[in-house]
């Protein structure tokens, strides 16, 4: 499947909020032709040439922004929640645990099956995220491929080089919350009756119905990528 | 059609604004910018800012020294300048920017710090803010328009510089470049940490007409923004959104409200976790006060601005633990929520879940995995890309001093076909480089193969040099050879 098809369909499958911050690829695109159709760049009509491409530089560095600020705005609040997590368990044992305030069995039980599916979505937010860097990455990687292959332009190199210095794709510290988040989700869960087998199994109803949904469409998505040529 | 518009308004010596996105120009031709932008034109007729910019388009007129300033203004309110995009194209404004690639200069210019200081002193002179109009004149670089018009869109570009160059999330911008300390101090001066303007500025932010020119020339680009560009009205969403982070803002001006506020900061867990130490040291989110907490933490390059939008957060997050996402899901499994009495299912709730976080899991790991491919990849087209050149300069010197006075001529067109040829190397060297990202357990033997017929080529080009110094010539391709093989 093309690439573009493939961002359409996670695009669509994504968060609402998230819709348009995702790369406008066929935009790019769009523009591409438009640079690649205008006459030769020294000849005729420089403007439209120059205009376009122009054009597409100035898409191509909002683009980054938005990323970048998009991105970094989650970051935020995922750094916030990761801190808060803790204490709300904390509390949730010391109010309603069995050696709390006011042991409830009943509200325990209901306070920790929220938390749990606090945190797992939490997690999939924050792994969702990191699937939107890449996908970004990728994406502004292959529009800038074409267009040096259709320019014969040198964009390529340094422009990813920039890129891969952008706050938006340097995920470590995503990546880091992440881990923790995995290690505190371990001590939250009870320990596992039988151990799930398919992947897929979770018909019924997965409570976090939209993340679930979305982490399943990254999965396809990562799959194909990594089938064909992703460049 | 676009385009017909906006080279009639050129040519009226343009005043008139239509918020032209600029993306202007490149060496060649000088658009004025199509699109979206126009249609935005009348409400902004007034608005210097968009002279200016227009100004910016101007090849030919006067020196846009006040739309340089008004740049630099921007960019002082970024204080990081890591290599940066749009960074670099400013540089390449100062510096008579020849080409198209603004990213092979930006590049090649490598650090922010060289022009830190022309923007600097152009910023202090030209900080009316209302005489921008008067200003805008040529000498300015067609083609920094684009991202020029950036910044005031995105002043987070800068923002996304200053914690590119900040280590640990640590928001102090001026240790990584020499210069940039100049334009702290500079953008200190014009911030007015004022609440009371920064309620304004929400007020004017959120007015979609531009009542007052001078001061409005900053709104007005925040205002622009929506208009401005095809699909980038998303980055509209993002200034009126947060009072704390104001747009563009920055540059223009003269009037103290040209806080450069918006910064993006890059909150790490650590400036986090001082953050929420200031806050219980404070008395708790909701008796700590942005001013009070800013004061507590100490942290160079935070504005108050930062912690405001920290702050809101951080109370949204701690007295409303569902996120939208959680309570339209909620809403969803509304049901298995009720029934969560019914053991069994909470049960089944509970496998679900654990199911769901396997998922997430595997997913992760495999993200991973493509990211650390993706990040080799590019070091080694690097790696390539810099062995050819290595090796063509090498090549091209030796031809070059070969060079007797009468061939000269012939052996530097002869040199520069080589390089030619190994810039078209390159790009091979990319393609291929390309192809094997699927692959990468071809990589390693294609690379070397190529690197094989890349010295090849070389000593052929070599060896065709034209006789006339032949004596020397053929000294130098067997010395060359001998290098190229090494």
């Amino acid at each position: 499947m093309k690439f573009g098809k493939r961002l359409k369909q996670q695009i669509e499958q994504s968060l609402p909020d998230w819709r348009d911050k995702y790369l406008s690829y066929k935009e790019l695109k769009k523009l591409l032709r438009l640079i690649t159709s205008a006459p030769a760049k020294m000849s005729g009509s420089p403007s439209e040439y120059g205009k376009a491409e122009a054009e597409f530089m100035y898409l191509l560095n909002n683009e980054i922004d938005k990323f970048n600020s998009f991105f970094m705005e989650q970051e935020e609040d995922f750094v916030i929640r990761h801190k808060e997590l803790p204490h709300r368990i904390q509390k949730a044992v010391d109010t309603w645990g069995p050696n709390g305030s006011q042991p409830s069995d009943l509200d325990f039980k209901d306070e920790m099956a929220k938390i749990r599916k606090e945190i797992v979505n939490f997690h999939g937010e924050m792994f969702l995220l990191m699937n939107y860097s890449n996908i970004n990455y990728t994406g502004l990687a292959k529009i800038v491929k074409k267009h040096d292959k259709r320019t014969g332009g040198v964009l390529r190199l340094p422009f990813i080089q920039k890129v891969l210095e952008q706050p938006f794709f340097t995920t470590d510290l995503i990546s880091k919350l992440v881990k923790e988040c995995e290690t505190t989700i371990e001590s939250v869960f009870p320990p596992p009756e039988y151990s799930g087998t398919g992947i897929f199994q979770g018909e019924r109803a997965a409570p976090g119905e939209g993340i679930f949904k979305n982490t399943v469409a990254a999965l396809m998505t990562m799959e194909e990528m990594r089938r064909g040529s992703s460049t | 059609m676009e385009a017909r518009p906006a080279l009639s308004i050129q040519r009226s010596g343009g005043r008139q604004i239509s918020s032209f996105g600029a993306s202007a120009a490149l060496s060649p031709s000088f658009p004025a910018r199509p699109a979206a932008l126009q249609e935005s034109s009348p409400k902004f007729s007034d608005s210097q800012y968009i002279s200016v910019e227009r100004e910016l388009m101007h090849r030919q007129p006067a020196p846009l020294s006040s739309n340089n300033g008004v740049v630099g203004h921007i960019f002082s309110s970024s204080s990081g300048f890591s290599t940066n995009l749009h960074f670099s194209t400013i540089e390449q404004q100062e510096r008579h920017p020849r080409q198209p690639p603004f990213i092979s200069q930006s590049t090649s210019s490598g650090k922010s710090v060289m022009l830190a200081h022309p923007v600097d002193s152009r910023v202090l002179q030209s900080t009316a803010s209302s005489q921008f109009n008067k200003e805008n004149n040529d000498s300015w670089c067609t083609e920094t328009l684009p991202d020029f018009l950036d910044f005031p869109m995105n002043t987070t570009i800068l923002n996304n510089e200053l914690d590119v160059s900040t280590n640990g999330g640590i928001p102090v911008p001026s240790e990584d470049l020499g210069k940039p300390s100049d334009w702290q101090d500079w953008a200190d001066q014009l911030i007015t940490d004022n609440d009371a303007l920064a309620t304004d500025w929400n007020g004017i932010l959120a007015d979609a007409t531009v009542a007052d020119p001078a001061p409005k020339p900053s709104y007005q680009i925040s205002e622009q923004s929506p208009n401005i560009s095809m699909n980038q009205s998303q980055i509209s969403l993002h200034l009126p959104g947060t009072p704390g982070e104001i747009c563009t803002s920055g540059g223009q001006s003269s009037s103290a409200n040209a806080a450069p506020a918006k910064q993006r900061m890059r909150w790490t867990p650590e400036l986090h976790e001082a953050f929420v130490e200031a806050v219980n040291k404070l008395g708790g989110s909701e008796r700590a006060t942005p001013k009070g907490v800013l004061k507590q933490m100490k942290v160079d390059g935070l504005t108050i601005y930062h912690v405001k939008s920290h702050l809101q957060k951080y109370r949204t997050a701690r007295f409303k633990p569902e996120t939208p996402e959680e309570s339209s899901e909620k809403k969803l499994a509304s049901i298995e929520d009720l029934s969560s009495l019914d053991l069994k299912t909470g049960i089944e709730i509970t496998e679900a879940l654990r199911l769901q976080m396997e998922v997430q899991k595997r997913l992760h790991e495999q993200l991973e995995i493509q990211r650390n491919l993706q990040l080799r990849i590019e070091e080694q087209g690097r790696y390539l890309q810099m062995m050819f050149e290595k090796q063509c300069k090498s090549g091209v010197d030796l031809i070059k001093g070969g060079a007797s006075s009468t061939s000269e001529n012939a052996l530097k067109e002869l040199a520069d076909a080589v390089q030619n040829s190994c810039a078209k190397d390159n790009l091979l060297v990319e393609a291929e480089n390309n192809e094997t990202k699927g692959e990468t357990a071809k990589t390693s033997g294609e690379t070397s193969q190529l690197v094989g017929e890349k010295q090849k080529a070389v000593e052929a080009v070599v060896l065709e040099n034209p006789e006339p110094s032949a004596g020397e010539k053929s000294e130098s391709p067997p010395t060359k050879r001998a290098k190229v093989d090494e």
